[in-house]
C-alpha cells in the first residue's frame, strides 16, 4: 500500500516541476496609480506583425501563468506565433505582481473594484506605451473576462477588440454550490482583510489530483477528455493564487443578489454594460460548470454592442467537450478557442478600419 | 370494456394502476392519454399533467417500468401524462401552435380537470408555457430546459432539423445514434442500452413542416402565434413556475433557458443541475430517465408541488 502509494506520488511529483518562462519573455512592471507593481509579460510576434497587440488576462486565484504555463499551453506564445504582439497580466497580489505590504502602501482589502479601476487600466496604457497602438485587443478568462465587463460599462477606453472566456455576469442559479457558498462564504472570508491560501492548498493537493480520475477537480474545474492531468497539475502548482478576500466577497454578492455590481452597490455593471460599444467575443463551454452556460449568457445578452457568441461543444465540432480551465489550457484550446478568438480579433480589425 | 381490458393490462405489479384514454379534438386529432394512480390513495395535490417536448413520446416520463410518471403516482398524486399531436400515439401533427391552442384545452376539458399542475419540458415547454401560463386551470408550471432565448442551440441541432428531424433515420446508424448522443444525452448517466432503446421506441420523427417551424423559431428568435407571439406570451405567464436546467442538454440549452425567469410575469425558480455538486449534469434524456433522476431532480418536482401555496 505505501510503495503504491509512493508510486503514484512520483509519478504526480513528476509533472509538478515550475516551467520557467522562456529566455525571449520579456518583463515589465508598470505600477498603478495606487502603488502595485503589476507584472506584465510580453511576447514580440513571430515574423511581421499582424495585428495589434493582445492583453491576456487570467482569472480569479490565478495568476499570468494561466494564459501562459508552457510552451504547448499558451495563448500568449500561440497569438505570437501568429504574428499578434501578446502580453500576459498578473492582477495585484498575484503571480509576481506586488503583493500586499502595509509599510510600501499596499494594503488589504482587495476588491474586485480595484482590478477595473487600477489593474487593467494600467496594464492597457502600459501596453499602448511600449508598443504605440491606439487601442489593443483583450482576452480574459472568467474574472479577467468580468474585469473587462466592469473596466468598459464605465466608460474605459483603449480597448479595440474583446474576447470573454467562460465570464459569468449573474451568480443565482440555484445550484447546490451556491446554497453551499451563501452558508459557508462569510465565515470562511470572515474579513475582507485576509489573503485566502488557495496557493498552499493547491500545492498540498497537487501530487494528488492525478490519483483520482473523476475526482472533484475534473467536474469543477476541467475535463480530461479536453485537459491531460499532468497539464492541469502544472497550473495548479503555479497558476495558482491566494485569494483576495475582498474580491471573494465581492463575488459572493453575486451569488447572493444575483447583480453584478460594485462593492458599495451604486454601479451596476451589467446594466451599464448595455453601453458598451467595443466589439465583444463571448466564449462559453458546454460542460463549464464554474461558468454555467446561463450565466456567460447573461453578460452576451447584456451588452450594447456588437458581440458574438461562441459555445465551444462537440456539437458545434470540437473534438471534445470543455470544462472552465480547458477554455485556456485546453491540448486543443488552439485551435478549438484561441483561433476563433484571433479570426474575432481579425474580422473586427478589417471592419473598424478606415 | 376496452379501456378497462387496457388498464388491466398497463396495470404493474405493485398498486399502481396505468390507464390509457383518447381524446380527439376538435379538429378531429387523437391525442394519447395515459393515467397513472394508486388506488384508493388521495392527495390533496391536484393531478400532474405531464408532456413531453417535440420527437419525444410518453417514454421521457415512463420508459421501462420507471420515470417520473410512476415516481410521482407513487407519492399518491394523479397523473396524466398527454401526448399531442405530433407525439407518441396521437395522430400527426403538423403544426406547433395547435399543441397549445387546441390539443391542451381539449386534454383538459376531456379530464375535467380544473386545476392541474403541468410539468413541460423543452420547447413545446415554452409554447405550453406561452399560451397557459396565466390559464385559471394552471396551478404550477415545472418547466425543464425550457428556452426562451430561441436560436439554434448549436450546428448540429440545427442540421438535424433542417434534415426534417427525423429519429428513425438517428436510430438507424452509429453516426445517427451519435447524433442523438451529442443532442440528447450527452454526458447522461443512464443503465447501458437505454439510450439506444429510448431512441428506438421512445422516440417519433418530426413531420417535416413542424421540423421546419421549430427550426424558422429557432432562427428568428421567436414564434409567431395567433395572437401575438410567444416571447410575448412568455411575457404574460403568471403562474410560480420551476425552471430545472441540465447542463449537457444539447437541444434546449440552458443557456437559452436561464433568462426565462426575467421575461416571465410570475415567479420563476430555478435551479441548475451539475456534476460538480454531484450527480450528473443531465441532458434532455437523462433528466428524465437517468440514473440520478430520481434522486436529483423527481425530488425537486415533488418539493415544488407539494410546497404550500404563498
Amino acid at each position: 500500500m505505501r510503495s503504491a502509494l509512493a508510486a503514484v506520488l512520483l509519478s504526480g511529483c513528476a509533472a509538478l516541476q515550475v516551467v520557467p518562462l522562456p529566455p525571449h519573455a520579456e518583463r515589465y512592471r508598470p505600477r498603478t496609480s495606487d502603488g502595485w507593481a503589476l507584472s506584465l509579460v510580453r511576447y514580440r510576434p513571430a515574423g511581421e506583425p499582424n495585428g495589434r497587440p493582445v492583453l491576456l488576462c487570467h482569472g480569479i486565484s490565478a495568476n499570468e501563468r494561466n494564459m501562459d504555463l508552457d510552451e504547448d499551453h499558451s495563448m500568449a506564445r500561440w497569438f505570437a506565433s501568429q504574428g499578434r504582439e501578446a502580453w500576459t497580466m498578473s492582477l495585484r497580489a498575484t503571480g509576481a505582481s506586488d503583493g500586499p505590504d502595509p509599510a510600501q502602501g499596499r494594503r488589504l482589502p482587495i476588491f474586485f473594484d480595484d482590478y477595473w479601476q487600477h489593474d487593467l487600466p494600467t496594464a492597457i496604457a502600459h501596453v499602448r506605451a511600449v508598443t504605440g497602438a491606439d487601442a489593443i485587443d483583450y482576452a480574459g478568462h472568467s474574472m479577467g473576462g468580468m474585469v473587462a465587463y466592469a473596466y468598459l460599462s464605465q466608460g474605459g477606453g483603449g480597448l479595440h477588440a474583446v474576447a470573454t472566456l467562460g465570464a459569468p455576469t449573474r451568480l443565482d442559479w440555484g445550484t447546490g454550490l451556491e446554497a453551499l457558498l451563501r452558508q459557508l462564504g462569510p465565515k470562511v472570508v470572515a474579513s475582507p482583510d485576509v489573503q485566502l491560501p488557495s496557493r498552499l492548498g493547491a500545492g498540498l493537493a497537487a501530487p494528488f489530483m492525478t490519483v483520482v480520475r473523476d475526482g472533484p477537480f475534473q467536474r469543477f474545474f476541467y475535463n480530461p477528455e479536453s485537459t491531460d492531468p499532468a497539464t492541469w497539475q502544472r497550473l495548479v502548482v503555479y497558476g495558482t493564487a491566494d485569494t483576495a478576500g475582498g474580491t471573494a466577497r465581492q463575488l459572493l454578492s453575486l451569488v447572493a443578489s444575483g447583480r453584478f455590481t460594485s462593492k458599495d452597490g451604486h454601479l451596476d455593471f451589467r446594466a451599464d454594460m448595455a453601453r458598451i460599444t467595443t466589439p465583444v467575443l463571448v466564449v462559453a463551454a458546454r460542460l463549464d460548470r464554474v461558468a454555467l452556460t446561463p450565466a456567460v449568457m447573461d453578460g452576451y445578452r447584456a451588452l450594447g454592442g456588437p458581440r458574438q457568441w461562441l459555445l465551444i461543444t462537440r456539437a458545434n465540432g470540437a473534438l471534445g467537450e470543455y470544462g472552465h480551465m480547458d477554455l485556456v489550457i485546453g491540448e486543443r484550446a488552439p485551435d478549438e478557442v484561441f483561433r476563433p478568438v484571433l479570426d474575432f480579433f481579425n474580422q473586427h480589425e478589417r471592419s473598424r478600419s478606415p | 370494456m376496452t379501456a378497462l381490458l387496457v388498464a388491466l393490462a398497463l396495470a404493474s405489479p405493485s398498486e399502481l394502476q396505468v390507464s390509457f384514454r383518447k381524446v380527439v379534438t376538435s379538429d378531429g386529432v387523437a391525442l394519447a392519454v395515459y393515467r397513472y394512480a394508486r388506488p384508493g390513495v388521495s392527495s390533496p395535490l391536484p393531478p400532474v399533467l405531464l408532456v413531453p417536448d417535440v420527437g419525444f413520446t410518453r417514454a421521457a416520463y415512463d420508459f421501462e417500468g420507471a420515470g417520473l410518471a410512476r415516481w410521482l403516482a407513487a407519492r399518491g398524486q394523479v397523473v396524466f401524462v398527454a401526448e399531442l399531436r405530433g407525439q407518441g400515439k396521437a395522430g400527426p401533427g403538423l403544426a406547433l401552435e395547435p399543441m397549445a391552442r387546441v390539443d391542451l384545452p381539449a386534454v383538459l376539458e376531456a379530464l375535467r380537470l380544473t386545476r392541474v399542475d403541468l410539468v413541460v419540458q423543452g420547447w413545446v415547454g415554452a409554447l405550453l408555457l406561452a399560451v397557459h401560463g396565466r390559464d385559471a386551470r394552471v396551478r404550477r408550471v415545472v418547466a425543464l430546459n425550457t428556452p426562451v432565448l430561441a436560436a439554434p442551440p448549436s450546428a448540429l441541432a440545427e442540421a438535424f432539423l433542417a434534415d426534417g428531424g427525423r429519429f428513425s433515420t438517428l436510430a438507424s446508424s452509429p453516426q445517427g445514434a451519435r447524433v442523438f448522443h451529442e443532442l440528447f444525452a450527452l454526458w447522461a448517466e443512464l443503465r447501458p442500452g437505454r439510450e439506444r432503446a429510448f431512441l428506438a421506441t421512445g422516440t417519433r420523427d418530426l413531420s417535416r413542416p413542424v421540423a421546419a417551424e421549430l427550426l424558422a423559431w429557432m432562427r428568428a428568435g421567436d414564434l409567431p402565434l395567433a395572437q401575438g407571439s410567444l416571447v410575448a406570451g412568455l411575457a404574460r405567464a403568471s403562474r410560480p413556475t420551476l425552471l430545472l436546467l441540465g447542463l449537457a442538454d444539447g437541444f434546449s440549452p440552458p443557456e437559452q433557458c436561464g433568462a426565462l425567469r426575467e421575461h416571465m410575469a410570475g415567479a420563476v425558480e430555478v435551479h441548475v443541475f451539475s456534476r460538480a455538486e454531484g450527480g450528473e449534469d443531465f441532458s434532455h434524456l437523462s433528466m428524465l430517465l437517468g440514473r440520478f433522476a430520481p434522486s436529483r431532480v423527481f425530488p425537486k418536482v415533488a418539493a415544488f408541488l407539494e410546497a404550500p401555496e404563498r
